[in-house]
């Protein structure tokens, strides 16, 4: 199983989800199986106003199908294009507050305290699980939270774990 | 009336429908309560913070617990859908949920039936529905951070999280071409209140003013300070005030609050929510006329 050997995403399929935990954890099951996937943007007529697809090489249709139900990760369709889709922003900003450092990816942003690595906030965003991850994140270390994308269900949560990953890299790299 | 509805980040909260108030650190509304804390309640807080000082109707809130899964999304609007034309509001706020374009279509479509439809205002989840599903221009009030002017402004976009490059990496300075952007795609409310840096105030493709003072940087950091503003605007349009003005209002007091907060990144907005009532009491009659505070119950 998997895909030893090819380290890039050629495309031409497109995995569609009814929700974007279930992309994200499409994601994780096809990465640890050594595919090479993306996360994007479905073509619009498959958009219900938060969403999010995996490409993938269309030619590994029938592993990465039979993976993702061996670990019951539950998908709409495959489709054999990927016209239409659209990438994610990958933007990623930092601001330097003395103490702190605030982190922006996207539209979500994330703030620690530079001497303890402490989440001290979290903004942007509005869909419904940025106030909750919000509450579970805030007055944690960096290394001590939950993952945003663990514990978060739209885009909003993708693009604010891209800021903790960063913030986490920062943090490491600075001790 | 002015109905606020949103998700609250609470697992198995039910849906909650009446009018707010505040008892300690929670809202209470039809005798539950619920978290001030960040989102809905950061906005709905600020907005009880107003009318209270205004003296007039508090909030009435429709919200349910959603942390994600659109569970309490979907019963939010069926009860706005089946309940709009009863319950007669002057003004509707929706904000943090998740944007399903097919349910705010049929909330949208009930308002239009009613005989006097309310000031629609959107945030949050409900505004990016409502560019998505094409809805933007029946609304009155949207309320976009910077992120969200350029999604507003992208025809492509049906979320923040895929704005092009190219209008991601915009400055400050850019926003009066994405404010126009917008209007041009059909994206934008009547009103935009641009929250950032400097927020802009515009209707329909104008700039009716842009406010920069006092600056404090650090409020980009604290969450919830963008939905402080949007509760701000929603409780100066209930009390009659023009939406470009309750905009500039809204503006002016959430900066100066977060100076008279003298916040750090750590400071949460509850912190800032709580010094509005000094903001109004040393800068509302300048700024506005809103001198007198009326007997309560009164409009």
């Amino acid at each position: 199983m998997g895909n030893n050997g090819k380290k890039s995403v050629d495309g031409g399929g497109l995995v569609i989800f009814e929700d974007v935990s279930q992309a994200i954890q499409a994601e994780k099951v096809l990465r640890a199986g050594g595919y090479e996937v993306k996360l994007i943007a479905p073509p619009p007529k498959y958009r219900m106003g938060c969403d999010l697809g995996v490409v993938i090489n269309l030619v590994e249709k029938a592993g990465i199908e039979r993976l993702l139900k061996e670990k019951d990760v539950h998908f709409m369709k495959i489709l054999s294009t990927t016209e239409g889709a659209a990438e994610l922003i990958s933007v990623v900003k930092t601001t330097d507050y003395g103490k702190w450092l605030m982190i922006k990816a996207g539209n979500m942003k994330l703030a620690f305290e530079k001497a303890t690595g402490i989440i001290v906030n979290t903004s942007g965003g509005g869909c419904p699980d940025i106030p909750y991850l919000h509450a579970e994140m805030v007055d944690k270390k960096l290394t001590e939270a939950p993952k945003p994308s663990e514990l978060g269900y739209t885009l909003c949560a993708l693009m604010l774990d891209r800021a903790y990953e960063e913030a986490l890299t920062v943090w490491n790299g600075g001790n | 009336m002015l109905l606020i509805a949103g998700t609250i980040p609470q697992k198995d909260m039910p849906l909650i429908a009446g009018p707010v108030k505040r008892q300690g650190d929670k809202l209470v509304a039809d005798g539950q309560a619920f978290s001030r804390i960040q989102g809905t309640g950061a906005m709905i807080s600020a907005a009880l913070a107003a009318t209270e000082y205004m003296g007039i109707e508090p909030p009435y809130v429709v919200v349910a617990g959603d942390i994600g899964k659109g569970d309490g999304t979907r019963l939010m609007y069926r009860h706005l859908t089946e309940n709009i034309a009863s319950l007669k509001p002057d003004v509707v706020t929706l904000h943090y949920c998740q944007p399903f374009m097919n349910l705010l279509t049929l909330f949208v479509k009930e308002v239009e039936k009613m005989d006097k439809p309310p000031v629609l205002i959107a945030d949050a989840g409900a505004m990016y529905a409502a560019k998505a599903a094409g809805l933007a221009e029946k609304f009155d009030v949207f309320t976009p951070d910077p992120s969200e002017i350029a999604f507003l402004a992208d025809p492509a976009a049906t979320h923040p999280a895929y704005i092009a490059h190219h209008l991601f990496g915009s400055e400050i300075e850019d926003v009066p071409e994405l404010i126009t952007a917008a209007y041009t795609n059909k994206s934008a409310a009547s009103v935009l209140v641009v929250k950032g840096a400097r927020d802009y105030i515009a209707r329909n493709g104008s700039i009716m003013a842009t406010i920069e003072e006092p600056n404090v940087p650090v409020l980009e950091a604290i969450g919830g300070t963008g939905d402080t503003i949007t509760g701000l605007t929603s409780a100066f349009v209930f009390a009659g005030v023009d939406p470009v003005e309750a905009g500039i209002l809204a503006a002016k007091s959430n900066r100066m609050g977060g100076k008279m907060a003298d916040p750090t990144p750590a400071t949460k907005v509850s912190q800032i929510i709580d010094v509005f009532p000094e903001v109004f009491k040393q800068y509302l009659c300048e700024w506005s006329g809103i001198c007198a505070v009326p007997s309560k119950g009164d409009k």
